[in-house]
C-alpha cells in the first residue's frame, strides 16, 4: 500500500470512528483496557484512603473522631471516607469494573477464540519474517523434509500439521492453544468472586451472642455503627430472632499454665458447647472452638472472644465436718450440684473472682482471681435452705462469712479457670455466597492464574519454498519469552542439522514487541 | 534419519534433566542443607547455635554477596562473581536454617511452659511454625527474596541483579534483628493449618516482589534514567523518614528521642516515654537539609541543564551520607551506653514537662476509654498519670535498639539508598554497560511481577478463606487485607498496561516500584501505624 493510500485509509478510519454513534463510542470506552486500568487505579486510591482514615467500625474510632478538627470531620464525613468500603461510589466503582471486565472480554473473545478454532496453518513469507523469532535456512529441499521437520516439532511436545500449497509446504506446530482462554477464565473467576460476595452481603448478616453457661436465648445481636458528624459515633445493637433456641451448656478455656491468668497470652483455645432446640429439626449438641466453626441452617457460629471476668468451670470443695472434724472433698460443676452421704445437697450459685462485700451484698472487686470465692446453696437433710461461701484464700478464724453452714465448713480447694462468658459471632449466609465467592471464585482464580502464567501458547512455522531452496522457520508465543527463545534456538538448530542448511538470517531477539500481539 | 532423531531424543531428555538439576541445584542444596541443620538441632538440643545467630550469619552472607557483585560490576572478576554466588547460596541456607531452628525452639519453649505448670498436653508441631509475628515474617520474607535471587542469578548474564536485591534482603533481616526474636506464646486465633499456607505464601510473594523491585531499579539505571533523578527520589524518602521518626520531633524540635523499655516477659514493655539522645537530632536535621539542597541542585541540573548544579548536588549527597552515618552512629552509641535512663528522663522532663502529658495520654489510650471518658480527663490529670508512671518505673527503664525497629530500619534503608545512588554516580556509563540488556531486564520484570501477582492473589484468597473459618467473615476491609488488595490491584494494573498500551520498559518499572512500596506498607505500615484485626503481624 502506498503512503498516500495509507494516509487516506487512516483518515477514513478516524472519520469513521468520529462518525460512530455515541452509544457505540461509549461502549468502546467502557470496554477498553485503558479504562479498566483507570478504574483499578481509582480503586487503589479509594482503598488506600480507607486504610489511612480510620473506618467507623474499627475499635478506637470514637477517640480518633474526637481528635479530628471540625473541618476534617466535615470533609471526611461528607465524602463518606469514614465508611469508604460501603459507600455508594465504591460499590458503583466495583460494578463499573465488573462491567468493564465483561465488555472487554466480549470484545476480545472472538480473536482469542480464533486462535483455537482457526489456527494459522499457513503464513506468508513477509508475515513470518516479521516474527520476533525467525531463521532462514538455505538448503536443497526434498520430499521427506516436511515430515522430518514435523517430527522435530513433535519431539518437542508440539502438535504439528503439514499443508501443501503448490511449490510451498507449510509445517505448522503449536502447543497450549487453550492458554488463550486463560485471561477469560481468570476474569470469570473474579466475577464469580464479586457476585458471591455481593450475594452474601445482601442476603446475610453478621451478629454476635454472649453466652453464659445455663443461659438460653433465641436472639442474636446485630451491631450497627452510626456516625453523626456532630454527635459522633453511636453503636446500636438490634436483636434478631432465631428460628431455634440456643442453650449454652459449657464453656472451657484451655490455658498454657492452668494456674495462670485467663488472658489471651496464656490461652491455647476456647470451647463453647451449645444445645440447639429446633422445633423443626429437633435437638443438636455442638462444640465450637477457635478456627472450628459450626454450621446450622445457614447460620455459622464462630468462637469469637470471651468476657474475661474470672469464673470457674469445675470446683473442688473441701468440707470439714463440724461433728467429727473429718474432711471430705467433693467436685462441683458450674450450675451443677452434688449430694453428700448424709443427704445434704450442695448447689452452685455463683462465683466471685475477687470477692468483696459491698453494702452487705456479695460482689466482685475486679475480674482478676485475687480473692476467689463460690457462693453455694445448701439444702440440709431437713429441707432447710442455707447460703454458704467457700473461699480459696484462707480466712482468719471468726469471720462471719466463713462460718460453718449446715454442719460443714466450706473451703474452695481448687478450681478450673474459665471466663464469665463466651462471645460467639454468627454469620448468616443462606445462599452460601461466601462459599461460592471464595471457594469457587477464589480457587478458580488461583487455578486460572497458574494456567495463565505457567503455560503459554507456542506456535512454530516452517515454510519450505522449493523454488528458492529455502526454509523459513518462525515462532511466536504469548508469554515466557526467555525460555521460549531457548526452545526456538534448539529447534532451529535441530532443523539446521537435518537439512544441513546454512542460515543467512537469524532472529533479531532485540526487537521490542508487545508480548500479546497475535 | 528416524534413528538419528531417536538418538538425539535420548540425549535431549538427559540434557534437559541435567540442565534442570544444574539450574536448581544451588537452591536445592541450600534447602536440603537447612533441613540437615534442623536434624542437627534436634540431635544436639538447646546447646545448638541460636536461631538469631544463624539469622545474623545469613545477613552477613547476603551483604558479602551483594558487595562482591557490586565490586564485579566495577572491576570484573570471575572469582568475585563465583564467591558472590556461593555467598548468596550460603545466605539462603543460613536464612532457612534460622527459620527451621526457630521452629524447634518455639516448640520447646511452649512445651517447657506446659510441663512447668503440670500440663502434660503436647500441641501439634505445626502450632509452632514460625509464622506468628513480624519477626517470623521478616525471616521468611528475606528467605523468599534470597531464594528468588539465587534462582534468577543462576544465569550468568543476570548475576549482577544480586547487587540490587540482596542488600534489600539484608535490610529485612536487619529489621528483624531490631524487632527482636523473643519467643512468645501463639495468639490462639492463629492456631490453624491455614497459617503456614497463608503466611508462607505471603513470604514467598513478598520475596519475589522484592526481586522484581530490584530488577526495576536496574532497568531504570540501564535505561539511562539519570542518577540525579534517582537521587531526588531517594532524597525525598530520606527527608520523609527523618521527618517522621521520633514522633516528628526532629524537624520541629531538633531532637531525636529513643523509645524506652521496661523489663517484661516475654517481650519488654514499651513505655510512653522517649529519651533525648545527644547530637542525633541536629545531625539528622543537617542530613535533611543536605538532602533538600541535593534535591534542589539536581532539579536545577535536570530541568535547567546547569552542570554546576549537578556537581554541587553530588557534594550535598556525600555530605548527607556522612551526617546520616554519624547520626546513626551516635544513635546506636547513645542507646548502647546510656545508663540511669529513668533519672536522665526525669531531668529532661523537668525542663519540658509536656512529655508527661503526652505520656499520660498514651497511658489513657491503652485503657481503651471511650471518647467521652477520654475527653473528660484534663491535661493536669494526664500529667499526673505520666509522673506517676515515671516514679513507679524509672529504676527499671532501659534503652534498646529494639524499641523503634521501623525507625532504625528506615534510617538504615535511607543510608543504603543514598549510598547506592552515590555509587551509581561513579562510572555510571561503565555500570550501565555491565548490566543485563533492557529486554532481558524487562522480561524478568514481567515474569517476577506475574509471579508476585499470582502469589498475592493466593495470599488474598487463602486469607479470606481462613478469615471465614476464624472470624466468621471472609472479607472485612481490615487494614492488612486492604493493604494486600491495594498491592495486588497495582500489579494487576501493571500487567494490564502491558496489554493495552504496550507499556513495557520504563512505565512497567515504575509500576513495579510502586507495587513493592505498597507491599512494604502492608508489611510494616499496617502493623505499626494502623489498628485492625491483623495488628499482631
Amino acid at each position: 500500500m502506498s503512503p498516500e493510500t495509507t494516509k487516506t485509509a487512516t483518515k477514513t478510519a478516524i472519520s469513521l470512528a468520529k462518525g460512530k454513534p455515541l452509544w457505540e463510542r461509549a461502549l468502546d470506552f467502557l470496554s477498553s483496557v485503558r479504562f479498566g486500568i483507570f478504574l483499578l487505579c481509582l480503586l487503589v486510591v479509594l482503598s488506600f484512603l480507607g486504610m489511612v482514615i480510620m473506618q467507623k467500625n474499627v475499635q478506637g474510632f470514637d477517640t480518633y473522631f474526637a481528635s479530628l478538627t471540625p473541618a476534617e470531620r466535615w470533609l471526611f464525613g461528607t465524602l463518606g471516607l469514614f465508611d469508604v468500603y460501603h459507600s455508594w461510589y465504591y460499590n458503583f466503582l466495583l460494578l463499573i469494573l465488573s462491567l468493564n471486565i465483561i465488555l472487554a472480554s466480549i470484545d476480545r473473545f472472538p480473536k482469542a477464540w480464533s486462535y483455537i478454532v482457526k489456527p494459522k496453518l499457513e503464513a506468508t513469507r513477509a508475515w513470518l519474517l516479521k516474527q520476533r523469532y525467525k531463521e532462514i535456512l538455505k538448503t536443497v529441499s526434498n520430499d521427506s523434509l516436511a515430515e522430518a521437520i514435523k517430527a522435530i516439532f513433535e519431539e518437542n511436545g508440539l502438535k504439528a500439521k503439514i499443508t501443501e500449497r503448490g511449490p510451498r509446504t507449510y509445517v505448522f506446530a503449536e502447543k497450549g492453544k487453550w492458554n488463550r482462554m486463560g485471561a477469560y477464565i481468570v476474569h470469570l473467576a473474579l466475577l464469580i468472586l464479586f457476585l458471591g460476595h455481593f450475594v452474601s452481603l445482601q442476603t446475610g448478616f453478621d451478629a454476635d451472642v454472649r453466652l453464659i453457661p445455663g443461659q438460653t436465648t433465641n436472639q442474636i445481636q446485630l451491631i450497627e455503627f452510626n456516625l453523626d458528624l456532630e454527635k459522633g459515633l453511636s453503636v446500636e445493637r438490634y436483636n434478631v430472632d432465631l428460628p431455634f433456641t440456643i442453650t449454652c451448656t459449657d464453656i472451657e478455656q484451655k490455658l498454657i499454665d492452668p494456674k495462670g491468668s485467663i488472658d489471651i497470652n496464656n490461652t491455647i483455645d476456647w470451647r463453647t458447647q451449645i444445645r440447639i432446640d429446633d422445633p423443626e429439626y429437633g435437638t443438636t449438641i455442638a462444640d465450637i472452638q477457635l478456627n472450628k466453626p459450626f454450621s446450622y441452617r445457614g447460620y455459622r457460629f464462630f468462637q469469637a472472644s470471651a468476657i474475661t471476668v474470672g469464673n470457674a468451670r469445675k470446683m473442688t470443695l473441701e468440707l470439714t465436718s463440724q461433728k467429727d472434724g473429718s474432711v471430705t472433698e467433693v467436685l462441683l460443676e458450674r450450675n451443677g450440684f452434688t449430694s453428700l452421704p448424709d443427704g445434704t445437697v450442695i448447689e452452685y450459685d455463683s462465683f466471685y473472682p475477687d470477692f468483696v462485700l459491698s453494702n452487705g451484698q456479695p460482689d466482685t472487686r475486679s475480674g482478676e482471681y485475687n480473692n476467689p470465692a463460690v457462693r453455694l446453696n445448701v439444702l440440709t437433710p431437713e429441707g432447710e435452705r442455707k447460703i454458704a461461701y467457700a473461699f480459696f484464700n484462707r480466712l482468719p478464724d471468726g469471720i462471719p462469712i466463713g462460718a460453718p453452714v449446715a454442719g460443714y465448713k466450706f473451703r474452695l480447694k481448687d478450681f478450673e479457670k474459665v471466663p464469665l462468658a463466651h462471645v460467639l459471632s454468627i454469620k448468616y449466609d443462606p445462599y452460601h455466597g461466601a462459599f461460592i465467592a471464595w471457594y469457587f471464585g477464589g480457587f478458580g482464580l488461583l487455578a486460572s492464574l497458574a494456567f495463565v502464567f505457567f503455560f503459554s501458547h507456542q506456535r512454530f512455522w516452517a515454510l519450505i519454498e522449493k523454488s528458492k531452496d529455502e526454509i523459513i522457520i518462525a515462532a511466536d508465543t504469548n508469554r515466557n519469552h526467555v525460555s521460549f527463545e531457548e526452545k526456538f534456538k534448539k529447534i532451529a538448530s535441530k532443523i539446521k542439522e537435518i537439512t544441513k542448511g546454512e542460515n543467512y538470517v537469524t532472529s533479531d531477539f532485540g526487537e521490542k514487541r508487545n508480548h500479546f500481539d497475535g | 534419519m528416524s534413528q538419528a532423531i531417536s538418538a538425539k531424543n535420548v540425549t535431549t531428555s538427559t540434557d534437559k534433566r541435567s540442565e534442570f538439576v544444574s539450574y536448581y541445584l544451588p537452591a536445592i542444596l541450600a534447602i536440603v542443607g537447612a533441613f540437615l541443620m534442623l536434624f542437627l538441632r534436634l540431635q544436639i538440643g538447646q546447646s545448638f547455635i541460636s536461631d538469631t545467630a544463624l539469622m545474623m550469619i545469613a545477613l552477613a552472607f547476603y551483604v558479602l554477596a551483594a558487595v562482591l557483585q557490586l565490586t564485579d560490576l566495577y572491576a570484573p572478576s570471575e572469582i568475585a562473581r563465583k564467591i558472590s554466588f556461593v555467598s548468596a547460596v550460603l545466605g539462603v541456607f543460613f536464612n532457612l536454617s534460622s527459620w527451621l531452628v526457630r521452629w524447634v525452639n518455639l516448640y520447646e519453649f511452649e512445651i517447657a511452659q506446659l510441663r512447668a505448670s503440670g500440663n502434660m498436653e503436647t500441641p501439634w508441631i505445626f502450632r509452632h511454625i514460625p509464622f506468628s509475628n513480624l519477626y517470623d515474617l521478616s525471616l521468611a520474607f528475606a528467605f523468599g527474596a534470597g531464594l528468588a535471587t539465587i534462582l534468577i542469578i543462576k544465569r550468568p548474564s543476570v548475576q549482577s541483579l544480586a547487587a540490587f536485591s540482596l542488600p534489600l534482603a539484608a535490610i529485612i533481616l536487619t529489621l528483624a534483628r531490631f524487632i527482636g526474636g523473643e519467643y512468645t506464646n501463639l495468639m490462639p486465633i492463629l492456631d490453624s493449618y491455614w497459617r503456614p499456607i497463608h503466611v508462607g505464601v505471603a513470604s514467598i510473594s513478598y520475596g519475589i516482589a522484592l526481586v522484581c523491585f530490584a530488577i526495576a531499579v536496574a532497568y531504570l539505571l540501564k535505561d539511562n534514567v539519570k542518577v540525579e533523578a534517582m537521587a531526588i527520589w531517594v532524597g525525598l524518602f530520606t527527608v520523609g523518614v527523618i521527618a517522621s521518626v521520633s514522633k516528628f520531633s526532629v524537624f520541629t524540635e531538633f531532637v531525636y528521642r529513643a523509645g524506652i523499655f521496661l523489663p517484661n516477659s516475654p517481650k519488654p514493655f514499651l513505655t510512653p516515654f522517649r529519651l533525648e539522645l545527644p547530637f542525633v537530632g541536629p545531625l539528622l536535621v543537617m542530613t535533611g537539609i543536605f538532602c533538600l539542597a541535593m534535591i534542589a541542585s539536581f532539579l536545577a541540573y535536570i530541568y535547567k541543564n546547569i552542570e554546576k548544579a549537578a556537581l554541587i548536588g553530588h557534594w550535598f549527597l556525600r555530605l548527607s551520607i556522612v551526617t546520616l552515618v554519624l547520626s546513626i552512629g551516635f544513635l546506636v552509641y547513645g542507646i548502647k551506653t546510656t545508663e540511669n535512663v529513668g533519672e536522665k528522663l526525669e531531668a529532661q522532663l523537668a525542663a519540658n514537662s509536656a512529655g508527661y502529658i503526652t505520656a499520660g495520654k498514651a497511658i489513657a489510650e491503652r485503657q481503651q476509654l471511650s471518647a467521652q471518658e477520654f475527653a473528660q480527663i484534663t491535661p493536669f490529670q494526664f500529667e499526673r498519670m505520666g509522673r506517676q508512671f515515671l516514679q513507679e518505673n524509672k529504676s527499671k527503664m532501659y534503652l534498646s535498639l529494639n524499641t523503634n525497629p521501623v525507625e532504625l530500619a528506615g534510617l538504615i534503608t535511607a543510608l543504603v539508598a543514598l549510598g547506592f545512588v552515590a555509587l551509581f554516580s561513579f562510572k555510571t556509563e561503565h555500570l550501565r554497560e555491565r548490566l543485563p540488556s533492557l529486554e532481558t531486564l524487562d522480561g524478568l520484570m514481567y515474569k517476577t511481577a506475574g509471579l508476585t501477582f499470582a502469589g498475592l492473589a493466593m495470599l488474598l484468597i487463602t486469607g479470606a478463606i481462613w478469615a471465614n473459618e476464624s472470624w466468621g467473615r471472609p472479607w472485612g476491609f481490615d487494614s492488612k487485607e486492604t493493604g494486600a488488595l491495594v498491592a495486588w490491584l497495582t500489579y494487576a494494573a501493571f500487567l494490564h498496561t502491558r496489554i493495552s498500551r504496550g507499556w513495557t520498559g520504563r512505565a512497567s518499572a515504575y509500576f513495579a516500584i510502586i507495587g513493592f512500596l505498597l507491599i512494604i506498607f502492608t508489611y510494616l505500615g499496617v502493623s505499626y501505624l494502623l489498628p485492625g484485626l491483623h495488628s499482631y503481624a
